[in-house]
Protein backbone atom coordinates (compact mmCIF):
# COMPACT_ATOMS: atom_id res chain seq x y z
CA UNK A 1 0.00 0.00 0.00
CA UNK A 2 2.03 3.34 -0.96
CA UNK A 3 1.46 6.41 0.79
CA UNK A 4 -1.38 7.94 -2.07
CA UNK A 5 -3.73 4.63 -1.02
CA UNK A 6 -3.17 5.53 2.36
CA UNK A 7 -4.06 9.70 1.83
CA UNK A 8 -6.99 8.29 -0.40
CA UNK A 9 -8.36 6.55 2.62
CA UNK A 10 -8.06 8.92 5.07
CA UNK A 11 -9.81 11.27 2.69
CA UNK A 12 -12.73 8.89 2.40
CA UNK A 13 -13.43 8.60 6.06
CA UNK A 14 -14.22 12.03 6.28
CA UNK A 15 -15.56 12.65 2.40
CA UNK A 16 -14.00 16.10 2.05
CA UNK A 17 -13.45 17.84 -1.02
CA UNK A 18 -11.22 20.98 -1.44
CA UNK A 19 -12.66 23.08 -4.23
CA UNK A 20 -10.91 26.73 -5.26
CA UNK A 21 -13.03 29.21 -7.20
CA UNK A 22 -11.09 31.86 -9.20
CA UNK A 23 -11.52 33.71 -12.46
CA UNK A 24 -11.37 37.67 -13.41
CA UNK A 25 -12.52 40.39 -11.15
CA UNK A 26 -16.38 41.02 -11.42
CA UNK A 27 -17.18 36.98 -13.02
CA UNK A 28 -18.78 36.86 -9.61
CA UNK A 29 -16.94 34.32 -7.62
CA UNK A 30 -18.68 35.49 -4.39
CA UNK A 31 -21.83 35.52 -5.63
CA UNK A 32 -21.85 32.29 -6.53
CA UNK A 33 -20.77 30.97 -3.31
CA UNK A 34 -22.88 32.64 -1.86
CA UNK A 35 -26.41 32.12 -3.87
CA UNK A 36 -25.11 28.42 -3.29
CA UNK A 37 -25.10 28.60 0.13
CA UNK A 38 -28.46 30.27 0.88
CA UNK A 39 -27.03 33.69 1.58
CA UNK A 40 -27.92 36.72 0.65
CA UNK A 41 -26.41 37.83 -2.70
CA UNK A 42 -27.26 41.97 -2.90
CA UNK A 43 -24.88 43.56 -0.38
CA UNK A 44 -21.59 41.15 -2.29
CA UNK A 45 -18.50 44.14 -2.37
CA UNK A 46 -15.49 43.54 -4.42
CA UNK A 47 -13.65 40.81 -2.37
CA UNK A 48 -10.60 41.67 -0.47
CA UNK A 49 -8.65 38.59 -0.01
CA UNK A 50 -10.65 35.79 0.00
CA UNK A 51 -13.70 33.75 1.67
CA UNK A 52 -13.49 30.69 2.96
CA UNK A 53 -16.92 28.37 3.27
CA UNK A 54 -17.31 24.66 4.36
CA UNK A 55 -20.51 23.39 3.70
CA UNK A 56 -22.37 20.02 3.22
CA UNK A 57 -23.57 18.97 0.11
CA UNK A 58 -24.77 15.22 -1.27
CA UNK A 59 -22.95 14.15 2.11
CA UNK A 60 -19.74 15.59 1.15
CA UNK A 61 -17.96 18.03 3.21
CA UNK A 62 -16.87 20.89 0.99
CA UNK A 63 -13.96 23.41 1.71
CA UNK A 64 -14.74 26.24 -1.08
CA UNK A 65 -12.06 28.97 -1.45
CA UNK A 66 -13.23 32.14 -2.68
CA UNK A 67 -9.86 33.86 -3.72
CA UNK A 68 -10.13 37.69 -4.55
CA UNK A 69 -8.23 39.09 -7.70
CA UNK A 70 -6.06 41.94 -6.31
CA UNK A 71 -2.55 42.32 -7.57
CA UNK A 72 -0.57 41.80 -4.17
CA UNK A 73 -2.41 38.95 -3.36
CA UNK A 74 -2.08 36.80 -6.59
CA UNK A 75 1.19 35.95 -5.85
CA UNK A 76 -0.27 33.38 -2.83
CA UNK A 77 -2.41 31.94 -5.05
CA UNK A 78 -0.10 29.49 -5.44
CA UNK A 79 -0.61 28.49 -1.94
CA UNK A 80 -4.69 27.82 -2.36
CA UNK A 81 -3.15 25.40 -5.18
CA UNK A 82 -1.81 22.80 -3.12
CA UNK A 83 -4.50 19.87 -2.85
CA UNK A 84 -7.38 21.00 -4.72
CA UNK A 85 -9.60 18.69 -5.90
CA UNK A 86 -11.62 20.90 -7.92
CA UNK A 87 -11.10 24.16 -9.79
CA UNK A 88 -14.24 26.37 -10.59
CA UNK A 89 -13.47 28.74 -13.08
CA UNK A 90 -16.21 32.14 -13.47
CA UNK A 91 -16.49 33.34 -16.43
CA UNK A 92 -18.51 36.62 -17.00
CA UNK A 93 -20.13 35.68 -20.19
CA UNK A 94 -21.09 39.25 -20.41
CA UNK A 95 -17.54 40.66 -20.35
CA UNK A 96 -16.50 40.00 -23.96
CA UNK A 97 -13.71 42.49 -23.86
CA UNK A 98 -12.05 40.84 -21.20
CA UNK A 99 -12.77 36.84 -22.49
CA UNK A 100 -9.42 37.07 -24.31
CA UNK A 101 -7.86 37.55 -20.82
CA UNK A 102 -9.69 35.05 -19.50
CA UNK A 103 -8.48 32.51 -21.78
CA UNK A 104 -5.22 33.36 -21.20
CA UNK A 105 -5.38 33.41 -17.13
CA UNK A 106 -6.77 30.07 -17.07
CA UNK A 107 -4.59 28.78 -19.49
CA UNK A 108 -1.79 29.61 -17.25
CA UNK A 109 -3.64 27.90 -14.80
CA UNK A 110 -3.76 25.12 -15.67
CA UNK A 111 -0.01 24.63 -16.82
CA UNK A 112 0.57 24.94 -12.64
CA UNK A 113 1.64 21.40 -11.92
CA UNK A 114 0.27 21.70 -8.41
CA UNK A 115 -3.72 22.03 -9.86
CA UNK A 116 -2.39 18.89 -11.86
CA UNK A 117 -4.84 16.78 -10.67
CA UNK A 118 -7.79 18.85 -10.49
CA UNK A 119 -11.07 19.07 -11.89
CA UNK A 120 -12.37 21.90 -13.92
CA UNK A 121 -15.26 23.45 -13.92
CA UNK A 122 -16.42 26.33 -15.96
CA UNK A 123 -19.28 28.59 -14.94
CA UNK A 124 -20.44 30.66 -18.42
CA UNK A 125 -21.75 33.07 -15.72
CA UNK A 126 -24.28 35.80 -15.82
CA UNK A 127 -26.41 33.96 -18.48
CA UNK A 128 -29.64 36.03 -17.68
CA UNK A 129 -27.96 39.57 -19.05
CA UNK A 130 -29.11 39.70 -22.56
CA UNK A 131 -25.69 40.37 -24.05
CA UNK A 132 -24.06 37.28 -22.70
CA UNK A 133 -22.39 34.88 -25.01
CA UNK A 134 -23.80 31.57 -24.93
CA UNK A 135 -22.28 28.50 -22.83
CA UNK A 136 -20.96 27.04 -26.23
CA UNK A 137 -19.47 30.44 -27.40
CA UNK A 138 -17.89 30.81 -23.86
CA UNK A 139 -16.28 27.16 -24.76
CA UNK A 140 -14.99 27.94 -28.29
CA UNK A 141 -14.00 31.02 -27.49
CA UNK A 142 -11.67 30.21 -24.16
CA UNK A 143 -10.66 27.13 -25.95
CA UNK A 144 -11.91 24.22 -23.96
CA UNK A 145 -11.51 21.04 -26.41
CA UNK A 146 -8.23 21.75 -26.78
CA UNK A 147 -7.63 20.98 -22.80
CA UNK A 148 -6.52 17.45 -22.45
CA UNK A 149 -5.03 17.78 -19.13
CA UNK A 150 -7.62 18.08 -17.04
CA UNK A 151 -11.26 16.64 -16.63
CA UNK A 152 -13.46 19.53 -17.99
CA UNK A 153 -16.89 20.29 -18.24
CA UNK A 154 -19.05 23.91 -18.39
CA UNK A 155 -21.86 24.53 -17.27
CA UNK A 156 -23.90 27.99 -18.15
CA UNK A 157 -25.44 29.48 -15.55
CA UNK A 158 -26.70 32.54 -13.28
CA UNK A 159 -25.55 33.48 -9.82
CA UNK A 160 -28.64 36.13 -9.80
CA UNK A 161 -31.32 33.55 -10.41
CA UNK A 162 -29.27 30.56 -9.12
CA UNK A 163 -29.84 29.14 -12.47
CA UNK A 164 -27.58 25.51 -12.94
CA UNK A 165 -25.42 25.90 -9.91
CA UNK A 166 -26.52 22.77 -8.55
CA UNK A 167 -26.16 20.96 -11.49
CA UNK A 168 -22.56 22.24 -12.18
CA UNK A 169 -21.56 21.35 -8.64
CA UNK A 170 -23.26 18.00 -9.04
CA UNK A 171 -21.08 17.14 -11.95
CA UNK A 172 -17.69 18.29 -10.58
CA UNK A 173 -18.41 16.24 -7.31
CA UNK A 174 -19.54 13.16 -9.04
CA UNK A 175 -16.27 13.50 -11.02
CA UNK A 176 -13.77 13.95 -8.15
CA UNK A 177 -15.54 11.60 -6.58
CA UNK A 178 -15.10 8.74 -9.00
CA UNK A 179 -11.29 9.52 -8.74
CA UNK A 180 -10.08 10.29 -5.25
CA UNK A 181 -12.73 7.89 -3.47
CA UNK A 182 -11.51 4.27 -3.94
CA UNK A 183 -14.65 2.11 -4.32
CA UNK A 184 -14.23 -0.58 -1.88
CA UNK B 1 55.71 -47.52 17.50
CA UNK B 2 57.66 -48.25 20.54
CA UNK B 3 56.71 -45.76 22.54
CA UNK B 4 53.08 -46.77 21.37
CA UNK B 5 53.60 -50.29 22.54
CA UNK B 6 54.86 -49.31 26.10
CA UNK B 7 51.88 -47.01 26.76
CA UNK B 8 50.03 -49.92 26.01
CA UNK B 9 51.57 -52.01 28.34
CA UNK B 10 51.33 -49.31 30.82
CA UNK B 11 47.61 -48.85 30.33
CA UNK B 12 47.19 -52.45 30.37
CA UNK B 13 48.57 -53.25 33.65
CA UNK B 14 47.09 -49.89 35.69
CA UNK B 15 44.37 -50.75 37.45
CA UNK B 16 42.22 -47.89 36.69
CA UNK B 17 42.81 -48.26 33.19
CA UNK B 18 38.99 -49.84 32.29
CA UNK B 19 37.71 -46.60 34.02
CA UNK B 20 40.02 -44.95 32.09
CA UNK B 21 38.50 -45.90 29.04
CA UNK B 22 35.00 -45.93 29.49
CA UNK B 23 34.92 -42.29 30.20
CA UNK B 24 36.87 -41.11 26.73
CA UNK B 25 33.44 -43.61 24.92
CA UNK B 26 30.80 -41.91 27.19
CA UNK B 27 32.38 -38.67 25.74
CA UNK B 28 32.34 -40.01 21.84
CA UNK B 29 28.74 -40.58 22.56
CA UNK B 30 27.71 -37.37 23.81
CA UNK B 31 30.27 -36.07 21.11
CA UNK B 32 28.34 -38.50 18.18
CA UNK B 33 24.83 -36.75 19.66
CA UNK B 34 25.99 -33.53 19.73
CA UNK B 35 27.34 -33.36 15.75
CA UNK B 36 23.84 -35.18 15.22
CA UNK B 37 22.34 -32.41 16.74
CA UNK B 38 24.34 -30.15 14.85
CA UNK B 39 23.37 -31.71 12.05
CA UNK B 40 19.95 -31.74 12.51
CA UNK B 41 19.92 -28.09 13.23
CA UNK B 42 21.56 -27.11 10.18
CA UNK B 43 18.98 -29.21 8.05
CA UNK B 44 16.52 -27.48 9.54
CA UNK B 45 17.87 -23.96 9.59
CA UNK B 46 18.52 -24.48 5.77
CA UNK B 47 14.61 -25.88 5.38
CA UNK B 48 13.95 -22.36 6.67
CA UNK B 49 16.17 -20.31 4.63
CA UNK B 50 15.66 -19.62 1.38
CA UNK B 51 17.68 -18.93 -1.50
CA UNK B 52 16.11 -15.63 -2.69
CA UNK B 53 16.83 -14.42 1.29
CA UNK B 54 20.31 -14.04 0.61
CA UNK B 55 22.17 -11.00 -0.11
CA UNK B 56 24.79 -12.76 -2.92
CA UNK B 57 21.55 -14.10 -4.68
CA UNK B 58 20.02 -9.94 -4.49
CA UNK B 59 23.26 -8.45 -5.61
CA UNK B 60 23.55 -10.77 -8.39
CA UNK B 61 19.94 -10.46 -9.27
CA UNK B 62 19.57 -6.57 -8.67
CA UNK B 63 23.06 -6.38 -10.79
CA UNK B 64 21.22 -8.75 -13.74
CA UNK B 65 18.57 -6.82 -13.85
CA UNK B 66 20.09 -2.99 -13.82
CA UNK B 67 22.42 -4.28 -16.71
CA UNK B 68 19.64 -5.35 -18.76
CA UNK B 69 18.07 -1.76 -17.83
CA UNK B 70 21.21 0.24 -18.42
CA UNK B 71 20.88 -1.62 -22.08
CA UNK B 72 17.59 -0.90 -22.70
CA UNK B 73 18.08 3.03 -21.90
CA UNK B 74 20.80 3.63 -24.13
CA UNK B 75 19.68 1.45 -26.99
CA UNK B 76 16.28 3.61 -27.00
CA UNK B 77 17.46 6.02 -29.55
CA UNK B 78 14.72 5.92 -32.13
CA UNK B 79 11.85 8.24 -31.95
CA UNK B 80 9.12 5.98 -32.79
CA UNK B 81 10.20 3.23 -30.14
CA UNK B 82 11.08 5.49 -27.67
CA UNK B 83 7.96 5.61 -26.07
CA UNK B 84 7.10 2.21 -25.96
CA UNK B 85 10.65 1.06 -24.63
CA UNK B 86 10.47 3.91 -22.13
CA UNK B 87 7.53 3.00 -21.22
CA UNK B 88 8.90 -0.79 -20.16
CA UNK B 89 11.95 0.99 -19.10
CA UNK B 90 9.89 2.67 -16.59
CA UNK B 91 7.86 -0.64 -15.55
CA UNK B 92 11.14 -2.52 -14.84
CA UNK B 93 12.34 -0.07 -13.05
CA UNK B 94 9.52 0.11 -10.60
CA UNK B 95 9.63 -3.82 -10.22
CA UNK B 96 13.46 -3.44 -9.31
CA UNK B 97 12.45 -0.76 -6.60
CA UNK B 98 10.04 -3.08 -5.35
CA UNK B 99 12.60 -5.85 -5.29
CA UNK B 100 14.98 -3.51 -3.38
CA UNK B 101 11.95 -3.06 -1.15
CA UNK B 102 11.07 -6.72 -0.06
CA UNK B 103 14.90 -7.34 -0.15
CA UNK B 104 15.63 -4.66 2.88
CA UNK B 105 14.71 -6.71 5.92
CA UNK B 106 17.92 -8.85 5.03
CA UNK B 107 20.32 -6.88 3.58
CA UNK B 108 22.98 -4.50 5.13
CA UNK B 109 23.03 -0.91 5.42
CA UNK B 110 25.57 -1.14 2.43
CA UNK B 111 23.74 -3.03 0.32
CA UNK B 112 20.58 -1.14 1.19
CA UNK B 113 22.68 2.64 -0.08
CA UNK B 114 24.37 1.14 -2.97
CA UNK B 115 21.63 0.04 -4.25
CA UNK B 116 19.45 2.83 -4.04
CA UNK B 117 22.04 4.80 -5.90
CA UNK B 118 22.25 2.91 -8.80
CA UNK B 119 18.63 3.34 -8.61
CA UNK B 120 18.64 6.77 -8.54
CA UNK B 121 20.96 6.75 -11.39
CA UNK B 122 18.80 4.63 -13.54
CA UNK B 123 15.61 6.98 -12.83
CA UNK B 124 17.84 9.87 -13.44
CA UNK B 125 19.25 8.27 -16.65
CA UNK B 126 15.46 7.27 -17.79
CA UNK B 127 14.40 10.84 -17.61
CA UNK B 128 17.42 12.04 -19.21
CA UNK B 129 16.74 10.16 -22.19
CA UNK B 130 12.67 10.86 -22.00
CA UNK B 131 13.51 14.34 -22.27
CA UNK B 132 16.00 13.82 -25.05
CA UNK B 133 13.82 11.93 -27.52
CA UNK B 134 10.69 13.11 -26.53
CA UNK B 135 10.67 16.61 -25.22
CA UNK B 136 7.58 17.96 -23.52
CA UNK B 137 5.46 20.10 -25.77
CA UNK B 138 5.27 23.75 -24.67
CA UNK B 139 2.16 25.87 -24.50
CA UNK B 140 -0.45 23.89 -26.59
CA UNK B 141 -2.35 26.75 -27.46
CA UNK B 142 0.16 27.88 -29.77
CA UNK B 143 -1.17 26.77 -32.90
CA UNK B 144 -4.52 28.42 -31.91
CA UNK B 145 -3.08 31.84 -31.51
CA UNK B 146 -1.37 31.46 -35.04
CA UNK B 147 -4.54 30.52 -36.66
CA UNK B 148 -6.10 33.79 -35.23
CA UNK B 149 -3.15 36.09 -36.55
CA UNK B 150 -3.96 34.66 -39.93
CA UNK B 151 -7.15 36.19 -39.66
CA UNK B 152 -7.49 39.45 -41.88
CA UNK B 153 -9.74 41.67 -39.81
CA UNK B 154 -8.89 42.49 -35.94
CA UNK B 155 -12.24 42.32 -34.56
CA UNK B 156 -10.94 44.64 -31.72
CA UNK B 157 -10.99 47.68 -34.18
CA UNK B 158 -14.63 47.49 -34.71
CA UNK B 159 -17.05 49.72 -33.06
CA UNK B 160 -20.98 49.05 -32.48
CA UNK B 161 -21.63 50.80 -35.44
CA UNK B 162 -20.14 48.43 -38.05
CA UNK B 163 -21.07 44.94 -36.37
CA UNK B 164 -18.83 42.21 -36.75
CA UNK B 165 -20.40 40.08 -40.15
CA UNK B 166 -18.03 37.03 -38.85
CA UNK B 167 -19.57 33.84 -37.37
CA UNK B 168 -19.73 34.28 -32.78
CA UNK B 169 -17.83 30.94 -32.99
CA UNK B 170 -14.67 32.51 -34.08
CA UNK B 171 -15.08 35.96 -32.56
CA UNK B 172 -12.74 36.82 -29.62
CA UNK B 173 -14.20 39.87 -28.54
CA UNK B 174 -17.07 40.68 -30.75
CA UNK B 175 -18.33 44.68 -30.44
CA UNK B 176 -21.80 43.68 -32.08
CA UNK B 177 -23.44 43.41 -29.00
CA UNK B 178 -21.05 46.62 -27.31
CA UNK B 179 -22.35 49.57 -27.04
CA UNK B 180 -20.48 53.10 -26.41
CA UNK B 181 -17.86 55.07 -27.40
CA UNK B 182 -14.44 54.68 -28.66
CA UNK B 183 -11.42 56.83 -29.91
CA UNK B 184 -13.69 60.04 -29.86
CA UNK B 185 -12.18 63.75 -28.76
CA UNK B 186 -13.67 67.18 -27.81
CA UNK B 187 -17.47 66.08 -28.34
CA UNK B 188 -20.72 65.77 -26.58
CA UNK B 189 -21.57 62.16 -26.70
CA UNK B 190 -25.01 60.90 -25.45
CA UNK B 191 -26.84 57.60 -25.56
CA UNK B 192 -30.72 57.20 -24.81
CA UNK B 193 -32.10 54.79 -21.75
CA UNK B 194 -33.26 51.59 -24.67
CA UNK B 195 -29.81 52.03 -26.36
CA UNK B 196 -28.08 51.23 -23.46
CA UNK B 197 -30.87 49.13 -20.84
CA UNK B 198 -29.09 46.23 -19.31
CA UNK B 199 -26.15 45.92 -21.98
CA UNK B 200 -22.80 46.33 -21.35
CA UNK B 201 -21.30 49.56 -22.24
CA UNK B 202 -17.87 50.68 -23.30
CA UNK B 203 -16.39 53.88 -23.18
CA UNK B 204 -12.78 53.68 -24.43
CA UNK B 205 -10.13 56.25 -25.80
CA UNK B 206 -11.65 59.95 -24.90
CA UNK B 207 -10.47 62.48 -24.66
CA UNK B 208 -12.11 66.20 -23.44
CA UNK B 209 -15.48 64.54 -23.90
CA UNK B 210 -18.40 65.14 -22.06
CA UNK B 211 -20.56 61.94 -22.01
CA UNK B 212 -23.97 61.76 -20.53
CA UNK B 213 -25.79 57.57 -20.41
CA UNK B 214 -29.52 58.54 -19.59
CA UNK B 215 -29.81 55.15 -18.80
CA UNK B 216 -29.06 51.77 -16.90
CA UNK B 217 -26.43 49.33 -18.11
CA UNK B 218 -25.70 46.13 -16.76
CA UNK B 219 -21.88 46.86 -16.80
CA UNK B 220 -20.15 50.12 -17.26
CA UNK B 221 -16.57 49.75 -18.66
CA UNK B 222 -14.71 53.29 -18.74
CA UNK B 223 -11.15 52.52 -19.71
CA UNK B 224 -8.11 55.26 -21.25
CA UNK B 225 -10.18 58.13 -20.27
CA UNK B 226 -8.53 61.74 -20.06
CA UNK B 227 -9.83 64.94 -18.91
CA UNK B 228 -13.57 63.97 -19.24
CA UNK B 229 -16.88 64.74 -17.68
CA UNK B 230 -18.58 61.27 -17.56
CA UNK B 231 -22.48 60.73 -16.00
CA UNK B 232 -24.34 57.34 -16.38
CA UNK B 233 -27.92 56.56 -14.88
CA UNK B 234 -27.76 53.38 -12.35
CA UNK B 235 -25.82 50.64 -13.29
CA UNK B 236 -27.19 47.27 -12.14
CA UNK B 237 -23.65 45.57 -11.46
CA UNK B 238 -19.97 46.93 -11.90
CA UNK B 239 -19.00 49.88 -13.16
CA UNK B 240 -14.91 49.52 -14.32
CA UNK B 241 -12.94 52.44 -14.25
CA UNK B 242 -9.09 51.24 -15.84
CA UNK B 243 -6.19 54.07 -16.83
CA UNK B 244 -8.48 57.47 -16.77
CA UNK B 245 -6.61 60.78 -16.11
CA UNK B 246 -7.86 64.08 -14.38
CA UNK B 247 -11.79 63.61 -15.25
CA UNK B 248 -14.94 63.34 -12.99
CA UNK B 249 -17.19 60.16 -13.38
CA UNK B 250 -21.00 60.32 -11.77
CA UNK B 251 -22.72 57.36 -11.37
CA UNK B 252 -24.91 55.20 -9.22
CA UNK B 253 -23.79 51.44 -9.33
CA UNK B 254 -23.63 47.87 -7.48
CA UNK B 255 -19.91 47.98 -7.37
CA UNK B 256 -17.23 50.15 -8.40
CA UNK B 257 -13.85 48.36 -9.26
CA UNK B 258 -11.37 51.78 -10.22
CA UNK B 259 -7.46 50.59 -11.73
CA UNK B 260 -4.78 52.57 -12.60
CA UNK B 261 -6.32 55.51 -11.99
CA UNK B 262 -5.42 59.53 -11.17
CA UNK B 263 -6.66 62.49 -10.62
CA UNK B 264 -10.14 61.90 -10.90
CA UNK B 265 -13.18 62.73 -8.97
CA UNK B 266 -16.10 60.16 -8.72
CA UNK B 267 -19.87 61.42 -7.62
CA UNK B 268 -20.75 57.65 -6.19
CA UNK B 269 -23.78 56.09 -5.42
CA UNK B 270 -22.74 52.35 -4.47
CA UNK B 271 -24.78 49.95 -2.71
CA UNK B 272 -21.80 47.51 -1.95
CA UNK B 273 -18.76 48.84 -2.35
CA UNK B 274 -15.82 50.44 -3.84
CA UNK B 275 -12.35 49.69 -4.50
CA UNK B 276 -9.41 51.07 -6.40
CA UNK B 277 -6.08 49.27 -7.18
CA UNK B 278 -2.90 50.95 -8.23
CA UNK B 279 -4.68 54.38 -8.01
CA UNK B 280 -3.42 57.87 -6.76
CA UNK B 281 -5.39 61.05 -6.36
CA UNK B 282 -8.80 59.70 -6.58
CA UNK B 283 -10.95 61.92 -4.50
CA UNK B 284 -14.82 60.84 -3.64
CA UNK B 285 -18.35 62.44 -3.10
CA UNK B 286 -21.63 61.25 -3.34
CA UNK B 287 -23.68 61.31 -6.10
CA UNK B 288 -25.89 63.94 -7.04
CA UNK B 289 -26.72 64.52 -10.53
CA UNK B 290 -30.46 63.37 -11.59
CA UNK B 291 -32.27 63.41 -14.47
CA UNK B 292 -36.22 62.95 -15.48
CA UNK B 293 -37.19 59.03 -14.60
CA UNK B 294 -33.80 58.53 -12.73
CA UNK B 295 -35.82 56.17 -10.28
CA UNK B 296 -37.40 54.55 -12.31
CA UNK B 297 -34.37 53.71 -13.49
CA UNK B 298 -32.98 52.76 -9.99
CA UNK B 299 -35.81 50.39 -9.93
CA UNK B 300 -34.64 48.72 -13.38
CA UNK B 301 -31.03 48.56 -11.67
CA UNK B 302 -32.19 47.09 -8.88
CA UNK B 303 -30.47 49.50 -6.62
CA UNK B 304 -31.47 51.54 -3.47
CA UNK B 305 -31.46 54.88 -3.69
CA UNK B 306 -31.41 55.16 0.07
CA UNK B 307 -28.36 53.03 0.62
CA UNK B 308 -24.72 54.76 -0.58
CA UNK B 309 -21.76 53.45 0.97
CA UNK B 310 -19.55 56.30 -1.13
CA UNK B 311 -17.24 56.89 1.94
CA UNK B 312 -16.37 52.87 2.03
CA UNK B 313 -13.36 52.17 -0.13
CA UNK B 314 -11.18 49.32 -0.01
CA UNK B 315 -8.07 49.94 -1.35
CA UNK B 316 -6.06 46.76 -2.49
CA UNK B 317 -2.90 48.46 -2.16
CA UNK B 318 -3.52 49.44 1.47
CA UNK B 319 -3.64 46.40 3.25
CA UNK B 320 -2.90 48.02 6.77
CA UNK B 321 -5.94 48.06 8.80
CA UNK B 322 -6.46 50.98 11.26
CA UNK B 323 -4.46 53.70 9.03
CA UNK B 324 -6.24 55.29 5.73
CA UNK B 325 -5.18 54.89 2.46
CA UNK B 326 -3.11 57.68 1.24
CA UNK B 327 -4.70 56.94 -2.08
CA UNK B 328 -8.38 58.02 -1.82
CA UNK B 329 -9.45 61.40 -0.24
CA UNK B 330 -12.88 62.49 0.10
CA UNK B 331 -14.06 65.79 -1.86
CA UNK B 332 -14.70 68.48 0.86
CA UNK B 333 -18.16 69.86 1.10
CA UNK B 334 -17.40 73.17 -0.15
CA UNK B 335 -15.44 72.07 -3.58
CA UNK B 336 -18.06 69.70 -4.29
CA UNK B 337 -20.29 69.98 -7.86
CA UNK B 338 -24.16 70.30 -6.72
CA UNK B 339 -25.01 70.98 -10.58
CA UNK B 340 -24.40 69.89 -13.75
CA UNK B 341 -24.17 71.53 -17.41
CA UNK B 342 -27.53 70.40 -19.28
CA UNK B 343 -25.92 68.28 -22.00
CA UNK B 344 -28.10 66.78 -24.08
CA UNK B 345 -31.61 65.64 -22.36
CA UNK B 346 -33.23 62.45 -21.44
CA UNK B 347 -35.99 61.15 -23.81
CA UNK B 348 -39.00 61.08 -22.73
CA UNK B 349 -39.94 57.61 -20.66
CA UNK B 350 -43.12 55.90 -22.34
Amino acid sequence: MGLLTILKKMKHKEREMRLLMLGLDNAGKTTILKKFNGEDVSTISPTLGFNIKTLEHRGFKLNIWDVGGQKPLRSYWRNYFESTDGLVWVVDSADRLRLDDCRKELNALLLEERLAGATLLVFANKQDLPGALSKDGIREVLALDDIKTHHWCIVGCSAVTGENLLSGVDWLLDDIAARIFTTD
Amino acid sequence: MAALGVEMNVAQDDGETNTAVKVPESVLRRDQARLEEAERRRDVKQSQTVTEEKSDFFTSTFNAEKTQLEEMISSCNDREKAAKTLEEATVKFQQLQKFLNDSVRFLTQYEIRQAQESLQKLQSSITDKREEILPKKKFAFRSRNTSKQQQPTPIQQQTADKPAPGSVGTVVVDAADQCGFSNVDNQVLVRQAEEIQQRDVLLSHLTHCKVRLYGCPSTLHIKNIRSCEIMCGPVSSSVFVDQCTDSTLVFPCQQLRTHNTTATRVYLHVTSRAIIEDCQGVSFAPFTWTYPGILDHFKVAGLSPDRNNWTEVDDFNWLAAGTPSPNWTVIPESERICSWDFVGTAAEQS
